[in-house]
């Protein structure tokens, strides 16, 4: 589903460049621990997840190594 | 100029060439005028009158992508001999090429800079684009494309296809961008991915661009 991030992860995002036109590919690490690679993220605010991790919350993002 | 389509790109490379990275040929046109011209690298021709000085400050990526196919405009063409391409060879000395500037990615392009009066255009499905700052400045990293490449994309769909855009939705708010001479960008071919096929030219603004670069946003049809 399409999560829509917090201000604090949008204000980080925008800091960095895109990977492609409007969209940046993210690592995630989420608040159980558990890390999901390559996510894609739309205008640094919009992405999508998995349903049963959407409500998860997020402890970090970092730009995607291709 | 012409970008050569595969078949004639892979039949000029079982010939020799004239010089390096370069073949003279005689082309005869659809409508059976013949033409003589310069292929560069097997992909872009030049016809003789054509200001082969281009490629000394020009992409060759873009010059590649914003070409039309050689397909329906070409009959045939043959590689000159030697001794018959004089003057075009002593044209192609003067100007030499844009070598090692892949059509990859602009990721992995050389550096360059823009040139006075260049116009740029970019696609998004988000009106209130967050790459673009308040005093119509674009963040360091932002993507775009140029604008003729952009002439190719009619409506929201297309530009998702053509620039292989991970949102499915129409990018069908279409920014346009006059960024100050000097300013420095990576540009490429977009790779096909996300079940698209790609195929546009994609810039890199390295370093953002200036307050006022952009200076206006349209919207295109959806589909």
């Amino acid at each position: 589903m399409r999560v829509k991030l917090d201000k604090k992860w949008i204000a980080r995002l925008v800091q960095l460049p895109e990977s492609g036109m409007g969209y940046q590919r993210v690592d995630l690490r989420l608040q159980d621990g558990r890390e999901l690679k390559d996510v894609t993220v739309f205008n640094a605010e919009e992405l999508d997840l998995p349903d049963d991790l959407a409500r998860v919350g997020i402890k970090d993002i970092r730009l995607h190594a291709a | 100029m012409l970008r050569m389509d595969p078949t004639r790109s892979r039949a000029l490379l079982e010939q020799p060439e004239s010089g390096m990275g370069y073949q003279v040929v005689e082309v005869t046109m659809t409508d059976f005028k013949t033409r003589r011209a310069v292929v560069y690298n097997a992909e872009l021709l030049l016809f003789d009158e054509e200001p082969h000085a281009i490629l000394k400050t020009a992409n060759f990526a873009r010059l590649l992508a914003e070409a039309r196919t050689s397909s329906d405009e070409i009959k045939s063409l043959r590689v000159l001999p030697r001794s018959m391409a004089g003057e075009l060879v002593e044209a192609v000395k003067e100007s030499p090429p844009a070598y090692g500037r892949g059509a990859g990615p602009a990721r992995d392009a050389t550096p360059e800079k823009t040139r006075a009066g260049e116009v740029f255009k970019r696609f998004s499905a988000f009106a209130n684009d967050r790459r673009i700052l308040p005093d119509g400045s674009l963040r360091p990293g932002t993507y775009g494309t140029t604008a003729k490449d952009a002439t190719n994309v009619r409506t929201g769909r297309e530009a998702v296809a053509r620039y292989a855009l991970p949102d499915p939705r129409p990018a069908s708010n279409r920014f346009t961008i006059e960024p100050r001479e000097d300013t420095m960008v990576q540009s490429g071919i977009v790779e096909p991915a996300y079940s698209q096929p790609g195929g546009g030219v994609e810039v890199s603004f390295t370093a953002g661009t200036q307050p006022g670069a952009v200076t206006g946003r349209d919207t295109i049809p959806d589909e």
